[in-house]
């Protein structure tokens, strides 16, 4: 395995609740990022924005014959040291505010996701 | 055969030594390498493993650090090394089939061999026979792992 410790990726999330099949991989992705050492930061904005909403991630699940819930996948990848960060213009689209997000998620702004993207080695849209 | 005790049907070989909080063992080697792996726990907890890539032969690593990362179609994660050292060898048969360290985690599934710089002092701190028994016997129900279940052909 080649070494990619300390490479920053940006892994940007647009799509929530509504699209199940789409929340997953994305974490996936970010968690697969930090067990390689990498700097990784999951930034959720539009839909994505929904599955921070306490109470919310609990009811999405991929596998019915399985534990694993997208709350499983967040924590999971908060504990493999993902850092998940949250639009904040977005909290509105979904009449939510910082009381309503799970623990664990900072907000940023605009300005502070463009110097992200601009600072990361690779950015990653879904 | 090396002694083994079950923990919810998880084997735990007690001639090794445990990270229990990172569910990898140690096994040293007669000319002072150590094997590293991942324990009975951990590869049940991932389930059917899909892929393992290791670091190269030659990475130095520091203990805590990742000497593998593998993956399940649910999990994807590091396994931390036990110890600091050099990397001398890799298990190649477990990046073409991962699911070797599902069927034997503790022989044929083994992940890195590691050259230690500093054996001694770092054995003290992993457990080994009857303590690492019943730490793992404390992470397991206080955190209520689930029980294991071992494929066809699994070995201890």
């Amino acid at each position: 395995m080649d070494d990619f410790e300390g490479k920053k990726i940006l892994v940007i999330q647009t799509h929530g609740v509504e699209t199940p099949t789409r929340t997953y991989s994305p974490l996936f992705y970010a968690m697969a990022a930090a067990a390689m050492e990498m700097d990784v930061m999951v930034w959720f904005t539009m839909n994505g924005t929904n599955q921070l909403k306490k109470g919310e991630a609990e009811k999405i699940k991929l596998d019915p014959t399985s534990d694993v819930t997208l709350k499983t996948m967040l924590e999971q990848a908060i504990e493999s040291g993902v850092k998940l960060r949250v639009c904040q213009q977005s909290l509105a689209l979904w009449n939510m505010t910082q009381d309503d997000l799970i623990d664990g998620v900072e907000i940023l702004g605009a300005t502070s996701i463009i110097n992200l993207a601009l600072e990361s080695d690779h950015v990653m849209y879904f | 055969m090396a002694d083994t005790q079950e923990i919810r049907g998880c084997v735990i070989r007690t001639d090794l030594y445990y990270s229990v909080d990172d569910h990898t063992w140690v096994q040293v080697n007669d000319d002072g390498t150590v094997n590293i792996g991942m324990t009975d726990v951990a590869q049940n907890m991932a389930g059917p493993l899909l892929h393992a890539k290791t670091k190269s032969v030659g990475t130095m690593r520091k203990k805590g650090k990742p000497v593998a990362t593998v993956e399940s179609a649910k999990w994807v994660g590091p396994v931390k090394s036990p110890i600091s050292g050099e990397i001398v060898a890799v298990n190649e048969e477990i990046e073409k089939d991962a699911t070797i360290i599902n069927r034997s985690p503790y022989r044929q599934g083994w992940i890195v061999k590691m050259k230690p710089t500093n054996l001694d002092e770092e054995l003290k701190g992993l457990l080994t026979g009857d303590a690492a028994v019943e730490a793992y016997r404390q992470k397991i129900e206080s955190e209520d792992i689930k029980g294991c279940e071992h494929v066809e052909g699994f070995e201890a």
